[in-house]
């Protein structure tokens, strides 16, 4: 009888494959290429014209790293929304596709426990997120080098390990919605409608009604992504204060925090849920 | 020797019982056909010995491990064609076979040649290197069995293996799994609507409905039925054992399954010094009557 460690090994390799191969994969790739080509092009026309979109009054308070934070800030702006989006493709029909295709009848009568099974499918999952944001950091990384010669700004490898972070959490939300359906339909509309509907709706309530953030929800947290560069806050009823230094260490910590027990909880109601699914 | 026991168990979805105080205990190697209308609780039954769905109550045994406590040890001896599966589009036959090879603890120096044994047994060698998501009905059908052959399972469990094959197909599909029963080394439980291709290839049936046991016969093709229709419905019969194997009475006529040795007019004799008037006999199907007798008393 084969290791659990083998088992893992051989199904997530299967699971990254069948992901890979996928036409969601490639959409993903294709929004990835299209929005560093966008943020590309931004950055290489607005480099010197900075005046135009950004306050003097901030520009004069950053020293000589502040055009990187400023770029870090739109890039890191934009990305946030890209492991949302890929999370979508690749975990929200998990398992709701397991039951909905009928592939639960192939492998639910393997050898295999569904604890290992949803684990490796989990791990591939956030395999094939990461590979499509990487591209997106790599052409961000090329523009900073090109545009600000020298090395990475600080603000850069945060924010990349806050993402790591942000997929591994954002992947097992989404794994937990689609335990919870048998429809790869609602899965998605779900996913969608709590993380950029609900989520945010509450958060401008909080705030607006409050005047506190709710520093505990995932979008809250995951915003210090951007936050690493400059604290600003792009919502409008925000109480949090905006500064132009990047975020505290406080509110990183706070914000890892945050993602690490989305991760965690989400992730093992979704085991437990997947391991009482029955297919009728 | 390979078992598989199912010990009273019960299973409901919410209102619906599918299977009620359902045991069975199978110790001999042999095919083992599960007869049923549908809803009967087939296929409840075999999803509970894959552990596809947990028992609401009672306990399966595979090989004398509980398939809800530790499937992965359950089912390592057992493979499986469950409902119609579907795969993983975007992998090949040939991957998909791989992985389970690899999951069933096939050695990697033995993968391809076991690739090579399950495909050619189930007619899908020229199709190894395609997609899974471009293939027919027909196609998943057989890369599911391939699947369920991986490794030589002691048990093979098929829920309805013949469904959606063209009439060729089937035919490949009953030759096949004689062959796989010849061996008479592995327990093969198999379920199906048709009665015919139960009595082709199993050597037990067990007729199931309302989710229990109400027939469990050996089938013998060997075996000689005639039906007798009488005059009038008689109170009680009870045949000599030395001339019959078994019977059962249905309206005015009685379906009766001879012994060796004994002849149409021991039969009749019998029944005449039993004070009975026959109005004709006739060979008949006896597994056939049988079947709808007893689907169509309890429902």
């Amino acid at each position: 009888m084969p290791s659990t460690f083998r088992t893992f090994s051989v199904a997530s390799s299967y699971y990254f494959r069948n992901y890979y191969r996928s036409r969601s994969f490639y959409l993903m790739l294709v929004i990835s290429l299209l929005v560093s080509a966008l943020l590309t092009y931004f950055s290489l026309k607005y480099v010197n014209k900075l005046d135009l979109i950004v306050p003097p009054k901030l520009l004069a308070a950053l020293g000589n790293t502040g055009k990187a934070e400023i770029f870090g800030y739109f890039w890191a702006f934009v990305l946030l929304d890209l492991p949302v989006f890929a999370s979508v493709f690749f975990g929200s029909t998990a398992i709701s596709s397991e039951i909905e295709n009928k592939t639960a009848f192939h492998i639910f009568p393997l050898p295999i426990g569904r604890v290992t099974l949803l684990t490796a499918k989990y791990v591939a999952a956030v395999a094939v997120t990461l590979i499509t944001v990487a591209i997106y950091l790599i052409f961000q990384a090329a523009v900073f080098e090109y545009l600000f010669p020298g090395p990475l700004i600080l603000g850069y490898y945060q924010s990349i390990g806050l993402l790591v972070i942000f997929v591994f959490s954002i992947t097992a939300f989404t794994f937990l919605i689609s335990s919870i359906f048998n429809r790869n339909t609602y899965a998605y509309i779900t996913v969608f409608l709590i993380y950029l509907l609900v989520f945010n709706a509450y958060e401008i309530i909080v705030e607006f009604l409050y005047k506190v953030t709710p520093y505990y929800l995932l979008n809250v947290a995951a915003d210090a992504m951007e936050k690493v560069y400059l604290n600003i806050s792009t919502n409008p009823f925000s109480t949090a204060s905006s500064t132009f230094a990047p975020a505290t260490v406080g509110t990183i910590y706070t914000s890892i925090g945050v993602m690490v027990v989305y991760a965690i909880v989400s992730f093992t109601a979704a085991l437990i849920i997947f391991d009482r699914k029955e297919v009728k | 020797m390979p078992s598989v026991l199912v010990e009273s168990v019960s299973k409901s979805y919410r209102d619906v019982v599918a299977l009620k105080d359902f045991s069975l205990n199978l110790q001999e190697p042999g095919c083992i056909g599960i007869l049923g209308p549908n809803g009967a609780g087939k296929t409840t039954l075999l999803k509970v010995l894959t552990n596809i769905v947990k028992p609401s109550d009672g306990v399966a045994l595979i090989n004398g491990i509980n398939v809800s406590d530790e499937p992965e040890r359950a089912l390592m001896n057992v493979g499986a064609l469950v409902e119609q599966p579907e795969f993983y589009p975007y992998l090949t036959a040939r991957e998909t076979l791989k992985f389970v090879s690899r999951v069933k603890g096939v050695p990697e120096n033995r993968l391809e040649s076991e690739i090579s044994r399950v495909s050619e047994l189930t007619s899908i060698s020229g199709y190894l290197d395609r997609k899974t998501g471009n293939f027919s009905r027909g196609m998943k059908q057989r890369l599911s069995l391939a699947c369920a052959l991986v490794s030589d399972p002691s048990i093979i469990i098929l829920d309805e293996p013949t469904f959606g094959l063209d009439p060729t197909g089937m035919k490949e599909m009953r030759d096949l799994i004689n062959r796989l029963n010849q061996d008479r080394n592995r327990i093969i439980l198999m379920s199906t609507h048709l009665i015919h291709e139960a009595q082709e290839i199993c050597d037990r049936v067990i007729i199931i409905n309302h989710g229990q046991i109400v027939h469990d016969t050996i089938n013998d093709p060997a075996d000689r039925i005639i039906e007798i229709e009488l005059d009038s419905k008689l109170s009680t019969f009870d045949f000599p054992d030395h001339l019959v194997q078994d019977a059962f009475m249905d309206g005015n006529s009685i379906m009766v399954r001879m012994r060796s040795g004994a002849t149409n007019a021991d039969i009749i004799n019998y029944l005449v010094s039993s004070g009975a008037r026959i109005r004709w006999v006739r060979p008949r199907d006896y597994l056939e009557n049988l079947y709808v007798s007893l689907v169509s008393d309890s429902s």
